[in-house]
């Protein structure tokens, strides 16, 4: 056929390729692109928005982005408020989200979120070579080849941003009879069934939340009582919007919540038998269900990236990773997006980073393209002056207001040096457990972190030379203004042996 | 490493700490606990740092160090951080990752309902404290 | 005067012993059920200044708590703790089945309440505050054990 192929990038050789057109492949892309780092992004879809593209199965993000905020949209500190849109730095290219959005909620509709990233592309001037699937990986000297139908791509270093998006099944006896949470039908194909969701995360309780006016019974069973987010006072749990399966089990109306694991799944005549053990007493309890749908999560697509050494661990098949999400085992094998998440941090009081979402992937994509450019490509990052009496209200200011470190809390930091051949330097965003264990010059760094009780406040972090960081968390305030007399003075008077050195 | 569900629960099976656990419990236990994986030279816990995590180590190594000296080092079905979120304070030692870790990590708030749930891994966990302060005392003589 | 793992006979009663349980440590928060076994199986001894509550080498058989008074933890001649109104000694040895590996001392006056090692067992077994509690307290020893250590 001599039909012209127009994509872009065409099979060849590229300082950097990046698999993957979700959010996390074109944010990387994007950053890629801010630094001059010459590559390609190569996509299995035919069009931009990753998982999006799909899901959530009903259609509503948990991500808010609040049209009304208290800071105008095109100000940096606006990302906190608006979770869902990429990061950029040229105007038409920020903050697309609000502006696509119909008023009906402020956690996006899916065709939104999936319009938000294909306008991003569009303003950002990004390209994708779309319909080109990544399906193998070998290792050419000092370069990794990325096979393709259309031909090999060669490269110094690789960045896949491919999602947690293969559905993953348990090896429990019965599971490849039943359907993933991928499969699920239109909601009223489930008028009047007795259904069975294995899993208690997001996932499962969305099903049963969009399912429950239309199954006759829903039974929700894992071996670990779910968590709410409003409890665990992050995202970590079944968020607020799916909370009604609980209060229809609280008030004995058809939804059954169980702690149990599943010893094996059967068929019986018109479906199924769910065969459990309780968690609580180890009685057995059998189940019979219309339709069982496995909410048991995903594992990362990785192909053949463990048989060139990349390790993996836990069920999600996550690849061991660096604090700048390199391979722990295969230099110059990156990941960005959701995978991202496999980077636990210091995740104090049991609390995750979001890394899992937009929101806090794409402040990771960032630091990841900067330690590529710096170690890869020699770029020096621009790291400004900052005066001596300007970095007490600098820091307060970023613990105020900053949005990585408050969709990062205390994952991602903003970082000074105080050199005292250099003075203060601004380092930027750094992670944050790379900050406190490396030796480096003496530095501060400011996170955001909430405690046990929910306490939401500023922690900071000197690291002075050959000697390893130390925390002080500095006081809350009730509507998270750090900006306060008690904070300046205890700042002023930690940094004060600090910042000697470097200001002479 | 990766495993499956199945493969985790024999894993955590052959743990001493878990060593009591039917096999329902040790799928729960699975559940609740996070499978996390640190590089080489890595803190898990820090000295001087709040907000510590329990952790049982699956696979790999990490040294306690103590202002920088080395005391110990732990191994697979080894666990720490139980220590600083029993007393409500920040750990005295660092733990450093000296090979590839993959742990089973609990976050503090959820350890003690985590040992009233199992009492089996708690009275595992209380024998293995004895030892240690055993050990702390014969090297205080 | 040698040493006794002997319980003697309580005089006082099941109520009264509930009611110095309950201020001690290492059974706060435990059921109405365990308080009430504890008071049940728990005995109350007395030594005067200078007796020896527990021997260095010898398998231990019980768990002592203080309710009045208080007692040297002695290794060799050393003393390396005190312990007074409220503290507990000899778990270790219950836990792990091993010889003590200190001795103990009357330092005054001191009242004991000793819980034998099969009943602390059976008590740990049955309430998992117990053991929380237990746990607590060994961790704090080894914390402690270990700042010694460091100075």
């Amino acid at each position: 056929m001599a039909e012209l192929d127009q994509r872009p990038f065409p099979p060849g050789d590229y300082p950097v390729v990046v698999v993957g057109s979700g959010p996390g492949g074109l944010q990387t892309s994007y950053f890629l692109k801010r630094l001059g780092i010459e590559h390609a992004v190569i996509s299995a879809d035919p069009s931009p928005g990753g998982m999006f593209r799909h899901f959530p199965f009903f259609q509503r993000l948990l991500s808010w982005t609040k049209p009304y905020a208290p800071v105008p949209r095109d100000d940096r500190w606006y990302q906190w408020y608006d979770w869902n849109s990429l990061l950029a730095d040229e105007p038409g290219a920020r903050a697309i989200m609000p502006t696509l959005m119909d008023g009906t909620s402020s956690f996006p509709s899916r065709p939104e979120m999936e319009a938000n990233l294909a306008a991003f592309v569009e303003q950002a001037g990004l390209a994708v070579r779309y319909d080109c699937r990544w399906e193998a990986t070998r290792r050419d000297g000092e370069r990794f080849v990325l096979s393709t139908p259309d031909g090999e791509y060669r490269c110094q270093a690789a960045i896949f941003a491919v999602g947690i998006a293969e559905p993953y099944l348990p090896d429990t006896p019965g599971f490849e009879l039943v359907s993933h949470y991928v499969d699920t039908r239109a909601a009223a194909t489930y008028a009047g069934k007795r259904l069975f969701i294995v899993g208690k995360e997001n996932s499962g309780f969305e099903l049963a939340t969009g399912l429950l006016q239309w199954a006759q019974r829903i039974v929700l069973a894992s071996p670990r009582p779910a968590k709410l987010s409003v409890n665990t006072h992050s995202l970590l749990g079944v968020r607020a919007r799916y909370v009604l399966p609980f209060e229809d089990q609280n008030l004995g109306g058809g939804v059954f919540i169980l702690n149990a694991s599943i010893e094996r799944i059967e068929r019986a005549p018109g479906g199924f038998r769910v065969h459990c053990i309780r968690s609580e007493n180890g009685a057995e309890l059998s189940v019979e269900a219309d339709e069982v749908i496995a909410a048991t999560g995903f594992k990362c697509p990785l192909r053949d990236l463990p048989d060139l050494g990349v390790a993996v661990f836990g069920r999600s098949g996550l690849p061991a990773m660096t604090n700048y999400y390199e391979s722990a085992t295969v230099p110059g094998i990156y990941f960005a997006g959701t995978i991202g998440q496999g980077v636990a941090g210091m995740k104090k009081y049991g609390l995750p980073a979001n890394s899992g979402a937009v929101h806090g992937a794409r402040y990771n994509a960032r630091t990841m393209v900067h330690h590529l450019a710096r170690t890869h490509f020699g770029v020096e990052l621009p790291r400004p002056e900052v005066k001596p009496d300007a970095l007490v209200d600098l820091l307060l200011s970023e613990a105020t207001r900053a949005p990585e470190l408050w969709n990062q809390k205390s994952y991602l930091a903003r970082a000074f040096s105080l050199d005292s051949g250099s003075g203060i330097r601004d380092e930027g965003v750094v992670p944050l457990a790379q900050f406190v264990d490396e030796e480096g010059p003496a530095a501060v760094a400011i996170a955001v972190e909430t405690d046990d009780l929910g306490d939401i406040h500023p922690a900071l972090y000197v690291r002075e030379v050959g000697r390893p960081a130390v925390e002080t968390l500095l006081a809350s305030n009730p509507l998270h203004d750090f900006r306060s007399v008690e904070n300046r003075a205890q700042l002023t008077s930690l940094l004060s042996g600090a910042t000697a050195g470097a200001v002479r | 490493m990766a495993m499956t569900a199945q493969e985790l629960v024999d894993m955590l099976s052959s743990l001493t700490l878990f060593a009591d656990l039917t096999r329902p419990q040790l799928e729960q236990v699975a559940h609740k606990m996070t499978e996390e994986s640190f590089p080489v030279g890595q803190r898990i816990l820090r000295q001087g740092f709040t907000g510590t995590g329990f952790y049982v180590i699956l696979d790999g190594e990490v040294a306690v160090k103590i202002d920088g000296e080395e005391r110990a080092r732990l191994a697979k079905g080894d666990f720490f951080g139980e220590m600083s979120i029993l007393l409500g304070e920040p750990p005295v030692a660092d733990i450093v990752t000296t090979r590839q870790l993959h742990v089973l990590h609990l976050g503090g708030p959820d350890l003690e309902g985590f040992l009233r749930d199992h009492p089996q891994v708690m009275y595992r966990m209380l024998k293995a404290v004895a030892l240690r302060l055993r050990n702390a005392s014969r090297w205080r003589s | 005067m040698a040493a006794t793992d002997i319980v003697r006979p309580m005089a006082l009663s099941t109520q009264d012993k509930a009611a110095a349980l309950a201020g001690v440590p290492l059974f706060a928060g435990i059921s109405a059920e365990s308080m009430e076994r504890l008071a049940a199986v728990a005995g109350e001894q007395e030594f005067a200044a200078g007796q020896f509550i527990v021997r260095q080498g010898q398998v231990g058989t019980g768990l002592y708590v203080v309710l009045s008074g208080s007692v040297k933890v002695l290794r060799g001649s050393d003393v390396i703790a005190r312990l007074g109104k409220g503290e507990f000694f000899g778990e270790l040895s219950v836990i792990d089945q091993q010889p003590r590996n200190a001795s103990v001392e009357a330092a005054e006056s001191t009242s004991v309440l000793a819980l034998a090692s099969w009943d602390l067992l059976a008590l740990l077994e049955s309430d998992p505050q117990l053991s929380l509690n237990m746990i607590k307290g060994l961790v704090m020893r080894v914390r402690q054990a270990g700042e010694k250590l460091g100075h």
